[in-house]
């Protein structure tokens, strides 16, 4: 310290000196910043941990068998389907625009298809579950518990209440954990659930060394399709080594980069306190009643999906190459309602919306998109899946 | 340990421009005493002066004001504005909440750009600067000091907004049990809590700003340019994290996560952006810290 009070003589030698040796340090300490960014998670996913080997099959059966029913975490989801915000707005509006308040599950969860989201999930067996959308000074949630199924929406102050099927079919469709409201995985298990369960013909799973999701080690998996025609890559999966429960989903579009990357940033097996899966209405909240059976008690607000009674759009083709057809308006692929609210100008608008996003083909407009193309026949029919133009154009029986 | 204290002592009386306080001539031994007389002195520096009651004045009317403009036009229509808004309505323990998110962007800022900025640059145009380092306090332990009175200056400034949006809440709305963002609701008593959590959280994100502004006052004798700079920079920086473009560069924008607050607002509290945003801020203050005392300690000082 000493030789920071001021020294009157020879100043301008020392003082030059002295202050190329100070600038070091700041220097030094944004060299160790980058290094710190750059260097810690490119360590940390080069080496995955040593764990047995194991076979794609067995690791398969433990990721589909895992008899784990209670975990919570943190998820995030990034997607990157190259879908334009419009198209997303205009699936979630036309799902859930007519009259259904904030709380409207389906609008909510379209917005995952694009961009990055934080979910908050805890899950204890089938019948209670919750999912928290993590959202900028604002939050949504999905409780599950028993027979209820609540929809809350923090920036309306609006619920929506549903009264879950207990039948079998009812109970079979609640049984993906954690998209109690929802067609869309929202969480790795869900997500891993679907590609793992494609026909072994269609699909080939290799295991491809271990890594390391959540602070646990895991194997991971590596899915392709073997069918021509897809738009998918390949899906690489983080199965955990101890409970089987998939972490992480990645899924590669074949033309290149992540299109989908869902995986725990923190996860506990511990089960949840009960009183997570309890909803009272808060103070002052807007309640819509759901009947059982998907019967719109409330102001025509479309019955969220799990009902299992909305008719969903049909599936041509199988495995990879499934295209979902539908008729306009639908909404695009990710809704089924398929109720006409506004019928013919409803349609004609969508018509005219959609073609404004996509390309004249043979046949009709296609949108395309880094995975997901849609074809819109003139008459009126929509076609879309993880596949290549021709593949839709075959489904649309188009030349 | 005296010889120290006499060097604080020096400090001091060099800040009245009373320049006849010779130091002694010793080395001063760095102790925890001579450092906190020096931090006080500090602190009366930023305190005392009327600019910073100023600041606080219009810090502590703007929850004033959000609240009667929110009690005097609301006529049951709710639901226009922000969510947070809306909510101070039923009750006005969220005021406070709302107060910190309204002000943190623009007004909080300012006000510390201004304490940051002034810091070194304004005793440099002043001429007090110069007496000051007469005294052997030392360069490093001086810059310590400023950076500390102008975080406790954030501190105070946070918890101006919160007391006074408690009390306006209070005077004007219903208070009672807090709905958090996750549906949940908890006492009163437990939403006191997390404001107190929050204001802590919010007068750490200005943390790295601080760092930035005392740097900022390194380099400049002029405390006017300083604070104007410091200002100009939040809004920059502020305006950068709007654009898409610029995706991969926001995360490291140091005013990226500061909304960050309102995940201690669900149940259970979600610390995975706070977390982010408090290493920020020490990623901020060690960068632009070191560099300001890289600068304050070899520069000449003329002023």
């Amino acid at each position: 310290m000493s030789e920071m009070t001021e020294q009157p003589e020879p100043v301008a030698y020392r003082s030059r000196r002295r202050a190329l040796v100070r600038v070091a340090v700041p220097i030094a300490v944004v060299a160790a910043v980058g290094a710190g960014i750059g260097l810690v998670p490119a360590l940390a996913s080069d080496n995955g941990p040593s764990l047995p080997s194991v076979t794609a099959q067995q690791l398969v059966a433990k990721a589909l068998g895992s008899d784990t029913q209670a975990l919570s975490g943190t998820v995030q989801v990034k997607a990157d389907l190259g879908v334009p915000t419009q198209l997303l707005g205009l699936a979630g509006g036309a799902a859930g625009s007519r009259k259904a308040g904030g709380a409207d599950p389906t609008a909510k969860l379209t917005a995952l298809l694009g961009g990055q989201h934080t979910l908050q999930v805890a899950v204890d067996g089938p019948d209670h579950q919750r999912v928290g959308l993590v959202e900028d000074l604002a939050g949504y949630e999905l409780v599950h518990n028993g027979a209820d199924v609540w929809a809350w929406d923090s920036s309306s102050n609006e619920a929506q209440h549903l009264k879950a099927p207990q039948d079998a079919a009812g109970r079979a469709a609640a049984r993906q954990p954690s998209g109690p409201v929802s067609g869309l995985p929202v969480t790795p298990q869900e997500a891993a659930g679907r590609f793992l369960a494609m026909s072994a013909g269609t699909t080939s799973v290799t295991v491809d060394g271990t890594t390391t999701v959540a602070g646990r080690s895991a194997y991971r998996l590596v899915v392709k399709p073997l069918q021509k025609g897809s738009t998918i890559g390949q899906v690489r999966i983080a199965v955990d080594a101890a409970t089987g429960v998939p972490l992480s989903v990645q899924a590669m579009a074949a033309a290149g980069g992540t299109a989908l990357d869902v995986h725990f940033s923190s996860v506990s097996f511990a089960k949840p306190a009960a009183s997570a899966f309890v909803f009272t209405v808060p103070k002052g909240a807007k309640v819509t009643e759901h009947g059982a059976d998907g019967a719109r008690a409330g102001k025509g607000a479309p019955a969220p999906e799990p009902a299992g009674t909305a008719p969903r759009p049909k599936v041509v083709g199988e495995g990879w190459t499934s295209v979902v057809e539908a008729a306009l308006p639908t909404g695009g692929p990710a809704s089924g309602d398929a109720h006409g609210g506004k019928g013919a100008t409803g349609a004609l608008g969508s018509l005219s919306m959609l073609k404004g996003f996509g390309k004249q083909v043979t046949g009709g407009t296609l949108i395309s998109t880094k995975v997901l193309n849609v074809l819109v026949t003139d008459d009126g029919r929509v076609f879309a899946g993880a596949v290549t133009l021709p593949v839709l154009q075959s489904a649309a029986g188009v030349k | 340990m005296s010889q120290a204290e006499a060097g604080a002592a020096g400090a001091v009386a060099a800040r009245g421009a009373v320049p006849g306080a010779t130091a002694p001539p010793a080395v001063p031994r760095v102790t925890a005493a001579g450092y906190a007389a020096l931090f006080v002195s500090e602190l009366g520096l930023v305190f005392r002066r009327a600019r910073t009651m100023a600041l606080l004045g219009i810090l502590a009317a703007l929850p004033v004001l959000i609240g009667v403009v929110v009690r005097l036009r609301t006529g049951g229509a709710r639901g226009e504005g922000p969510a947070f808004i809306a909510q101070v309505t039923q009750n006005g323990l969220f005021l406070v909440f709302t107060a910190l998110a309204v002000a943190l962007p623009v007004f909080l800022p300012m006000t510390v750009g201004v304490v940051a900025g002034d810091a070194v640059a304004g005793e440099a145009s002043g001429g007090t600067l110069r007496y000051l380092l007469v005294a052997p306090a030392g360069r490093t332990r001086l810059l310590a000091a400023k950076f500390c009175a102008a975080l406790a200056y954030c501190l105070v400034a946070t918890g101006v907004i919160a007391l006074s949006a408690l009390a306006t809440g209070a005077a004007l709305f219903p208070l009672g049990e807090v709905t958090l963002l996750s549906g949940d609701t908890i006492s009163a008593g437990d939403a006191l809590l997390r404001a107190l959590l929050v204001a802590l959280v919010v007068a750490a994100s200005l943390g790295g700003l601080v760092a930035i502004g005392l740097f900022v006052s390194t380099l400049t004798t002029s405390g006017i340019a300083a604070m104007a700079t410091t200002v100009v920079l939040v809004i920059t920086v502020q305006i950068l994290d709007t654009f898409p473009q610029l995706e991969a560069v926001q995360p490291y924008l140091f005013t990226h996560r500061w909304l960050s607050f309102s995940d201690l607002l669900r149940q259970p509290m979600h610390w995975d952006n706070v977390l982010a945003d408090l290493g920020l801020q020490a990623v901020y203050a060690a960068v632009f810290g070191s560099a300001a005392w890289a600068r304050f300690t070899s520069r000449d000082v003329t002023g």
